[in-house]
């Protein structure tokens, strides 16, 4: 009960601080808050093909790209497209690509998965900059308008306007992240974990294990579209080297792993703490790679369960402080 | 007839383990599959549940050739599997380890059996329903990995030495547990290595030689022929 209520104040004060962000905080800050949410759903997504199903990605960044551009080019080329289906057009991109590679994809995982997946994200940069006359190439895609949304009650929503697209962004991006979520908890979240633990014992309890993880890599590529949808729209520009560069696949393995891998919120924290990092940084650009460098470095030798673990420690410490004081103050009282 | 294996030849790359492997199983009875390490009798299992692929010879369930199927095609056809060294998985709760039993699609066969009816022969996974699978004991595990098959109501079990390693006591248990499914008519073919449970538990038993069957008959039959069972059994 008691936890309970901890569990409905945190909710609380989270979903109330995103809510105030826009009057508390400048542009500035606003922006790095979103940006922190895309990259956040981008590395959860990632996640759920590392820590739950045990499939080490390096090209996951085809889907953000594919979820990108499948927003950009429709946007650009269909004038009046309205909001909402663009971003289910950047997921829909997402989730065909990851449709065409799982005949593929889906025979192999260690090793192999993970050159795969790099081998088609390069694949997919050499394909867009080949075809530059739709893509922009090098110079990608840029200064489309944000369509405006009209909601029945409150009207027409100026979408130009950094708070209204906020809070349209962290809506999407948070329910997104609830929906993945709710993935994991269903039976087929039991499947994935099983898929990473030992895939046989999953195939003789009834189970294609080839056509388990071709949905589970259908919907992480799916939510990967939308982060990369809505980054698109946020940045107001899609580039072959902003969301296929070599750093566009790491990044997000770099923040599960300072988050904590094997849990669920673990990337949420890592994205933050990355984001946070490199921003403190921003006037030394040269710099701020040896120290987030640095500080990977530190985490992967003297925090190898990210800084979740962190909590965790803490957690368990507060409950023997706790049991500790019951023991002193309360229980002796009754005895005596 | 439930199943009928007929001259199964199966490799692990180059060794030649079943070599004509033939048995059959009737519904609703306990068969032993006895002999020796090494002659073959997990394969045989594994053969039959599609985890080794067979070389050539017919497995037929239900009238059914399954031979060469995929593992997952036969478990929902009604082959359920409890593996040796109990094989649940450690980082799922119990719950979601009984749930996981559950197949997709409609079940050929309809056993009945349901979370509440497990519970009922298997009263400490009720308690204990949201705890990891690492935290259970070894005969508990064995217990989940046995409910688990149950779960998706197989008209066959296939069981791989459910004793090994288990206290006294707990082999009673796994003992009584396999008899009381069975009367609920679910057959099984057990892997057992210890001779005292398997003829207690079984009606009928074969004796594994070198990747074949050496002998085959009731349990009476066995216990009358010491020279057999000093041929395929003692060490």
């Amino acid at each position: 009960m008691k936890r309970q209520f901890g569990k409905w104040c945190a909710w609380a004060m989270i979903l109330g601080g995103l809510y105030m962000a826009p009057r508390v905080l400048g542009v500035f800050e606003l922006n790095v808050l979103l940006g922190t949410a895309i990259f956040a759903l981008f590395s959860l997504s990632l996640n759920l093909l590392l820590s739950f199903t045990g499939l080490l990605s390096f090209g996951h960044a085809m889907f953000f790209a594919a979820g990108a551009y499948g927003t950009v080019l429709v946007l650009t080329r269909l004038s009046g497209f309205p909001l909402l289906p663009l971003i289910g057009i950047g997921a829909a991109a997402a989730i065909g690509l990851a449709l065409l590679l799982s005949p593929l994809l889906v025979r192999v995982s260690g090793h192999a998965f993970a050159m795969l997946t790099m081998a088609f994200s390069q694949i997919m940069y050499a394909t867009v900059m080949k075809l530059s006359h739709i893509t922009g190439g090098n110079d990608g895609i840029s200064g489309f308008a944000i369509p405006s949304v009209s909601i029945p009650v409150v009207g027409v929503v100026d979408m130009a306007l950094e708070q209204n697209f906020y809070y349209f962004a962290i809506s999407i991006l948070g329910l997104s992240a609830w929906v993945m979520w709710f993935f994991t908890r269903t039976p087929f979240g039991s499947i994935m974990v099983g898929i990473r633990d030992n895939p046989e014992r999953v195939t003789y309890l009834g189970f294609s294990v080839p056509l388990s993880k071709a949905i589970i890599l259908c919907v992480s590529a799916g939510f990967a579209g939308v982060a990369g949808s809505i980054y698109a729209l946020f940045q107001n520009m899609v580039s072959v080297d902003g969301v296929l560069g070599p750093l566009s696949s790491f990044s997000p393995l770099i923040n599960c792993f300072i988050g904590g891998l094997g849990t669920f919120i673990g990337p949420i924290f890592g994205t933050g703490i990355g984001t946070i990092l490199l921003e403190l940084m921003s006037a030394h650009p040269e710099q701020a790679q040896l120290v987030f460098s640095l500080v990977l470095i530190a985490i992967v030798l003297f925090l190898p369960g990210g800084v979740i673990m962190l909590y965790w420690k803490a957690n368990t410490r507060w409950m023997a402080v706790r049991q500790n004081i019951q023991n002193r103050f309360f229980k002796r009282r009754i005895y005596e | 007839m439930l199943l009928e294996v007929k001259d199964l030849n199966s490799y692990y790359g180059l060794s030649h383990v079943l070599q004509g492997m033939s048995l059959t199983v009737y519904s609703g009875e306990i068969v032993g599959l006895l002999g020796r390490n090494g002659m073959g009798k997990s394969t045989t299992l594994k053969s039959i549940m599609g985890l080794v692929r067979p070389k050539s010879g017919s497995i037929r369930f239900q009238n059914q050739e399954i031979a060469g199927h995929e593992s997952y095609q036969i478990a929902r056809a009604g082959i359920a599997y409890v593996p040796e060294e109990r094989r649940i998985f450690s980082n799922l709760t119990v719950l979601e380890n009984l749930m996981m039993g559950v197949k997709p699609g409609e079940n050929q066969y309809q056993g009945g059996w349901t979370l509440a009816k497990l519970y009922h022969h298997f009263p400490f996974m009720k308690d204990r329903s949201a705890q990891k699978g690492a935290h259970l004991s070894g005969g508990e595990q064995q217990m989940l990995s046995i409910a688990r098959a149950l779960m998706g109501n197989p008209a066959l079990l296939l069981v791989d030495e459910p004793t090994e390693g288990l206290a006294p006591l707990m082999v009673q248990e796994v003992r009584d547990v396999l008899l009381k499914i069975n009367k609920e008519g679910v057959a099984i073919l057990i892997v057992e290595h210890n001779l005292k449970v398997a003829l207690s538990l079984v009606e009928r038993v074969y004796l594994m030689g070198k990747g074949h069957i050496g002998f085959s008959g009731s349990v009476q039959e066995l216990q009358s022929m010491p020279h057999v069972q000093e041929q395929y059994l003692s060490i």
